[in-house]
């Protein structure tokens, strides 16, 4: 029986150790934490930002895995719901200009002066239809 | 100035900050000159005045401008043909703000980074192939939380470190991490941006041009 039990556990560790390769590699190509280093200025400490995805990687999926209780109350569930809004809003614009997106549909439609309007209306029609979305699911 | 006729090396980088608003050609460029007393007046040429911003400049400006000082020197630039120089306001990013920014910074990565691992385990339905792997492999359900679950944690944990090559401010091995590595990249890809922004929009400073005082700021 134990025999199948380190079976277990090299499946497990293996599929941990590629599971979190893929996923973190998406977050770093991407360059969403460069990119709010940049954007704030403290591109100096990308380290220690390095080190709270990891962290944050690592608890997260010890927090959802063996569903350990966090009873922060609202104000943490809130914090949980903005922090990670902003981060996914971030990364999926990442995705749609990593897969050069805009740069296509300025020059197929020649506007080339409308990227404010273009972002904007990304932005409005992402969370309108997240919003849309979520009202459905709480129906 | 017929004697002043050795070379004058110069080099660019392709970002200088400086902290003044007046800037000197010694401040933004490398310079090398055998003759000190021809080094030093180089370095103390003034490129830009009361800039406010960014301004990219082009190389052949500052060289146009030693030779109007020695036109004997034979000027040879060995770095970007283009270059920006920033000027920050220094009040602007006090240490206070500094931090809060970091602090703004750390939690969203954090909670980040956890909700994007969820979103991931929950996409792929983990529990259900958890269940799935510990049952053909078992021959009997799991009870409870199994190995395979204890492990997959620890090998996610592992992966992230070899992944970004540290924890903390120990490094695993001697090359950059991960971001570091994106970071440059995101700030080469702006900087090139920035010079073909400027030549596109020809307010880069070039030689026929005489100072910055307006019209390239940013």
């Amino acid at each position: 029986m134990w025999i199948r039990q380190i079976l277990l556990a090299v499946i497990g560790s293996s599929a941990g150790a590629v599971a979190a390769g893929g996923l973190f590699a998406f977050i770093a190509e991407l360059g969403v934490i460069s990119d709010f280093a940049d954007r704030t200025h403290t591109g100096d400490r990308i380290q220690w930002y390095e080190t709270c995805v990891m962290l944050g990687g690592i608890l997260g999926n010890l927090f959802w895995l063996y569903q350990i209780p966090l009873h922060g109350g609202v104000i943490l569930l809130a914090a949980v719901g903005i922090f990670s809004g902003m981060f996914v809003g971030c990364w999926a614009m990442a995705l749609a200009e990593t897969l050069n997106l805009f740069p296509v549909f300025m020059r197929r439609f020649n506007l080339v002066n409308c990227l404010a309007g273009i972002i904007l209306g990304i932005a409005a029609g992402k969370t309108l239809g997240c919003i849309w979305m979520l009202l459905q699911e709480a129906k | 100035m017929a004697s002043n006729s050795e070379t004058i090396y110069i080099k660019a980088g392709r970002n200088t900050e400086v902290k003044k608003p007046d800037v000197t050609l010694g401040e933004v460029l490398e310079i090398t000159c055998v003759n000190p007393s021809m080094e030093a007046k180089v370095r103390s040429l003034r490129l830009l005045k009361g800039i406010n911003g960014r301004v990219a400049v082009s190389v052949l400006k500052v060289v146009s401008m030693i030779q109007e000082v020695y036109p004997n020197a034979d000027v040879q630039s060995i770095g970007e043909p283009d270059f920006i120089v920033t000027y920050e306001e220094p009040g602007k990013g006090s240490r206070f703000m500094q931090s809060i920014k970091v602090v703004f910074v750390s939690v969203l990565s954090f909670f980040g980074a956890a909700f994007s691992i969820m979103a991931f385990n929950n996409d792929v339905d983990a529990p259900k192939l958890f269940d799935q792997i510990y049952t053909q492999i078992m021959g009997n359900k799991p009870d409870g939380f199994t190995i395979l679950e204890l492990t997959y944690s620890l090998g996610l944990a592992v992966g992230i470190l070899i992944f970004f090559n540290h924890f903390g401010k120990k490094k695993l091995t001697v090359d950059p991490t991960p971001m570091e590595v994106e970071m440059r990249l995101y700030e080469n890809d702006i900087q090139t941006t920035l010079i073909e922004t400027y030549s596109r929009k020809e307010r880069e400073l070039h030689v026929d041009q005489t100072d910055s005082s307006c019209g390239h700021r940013k």
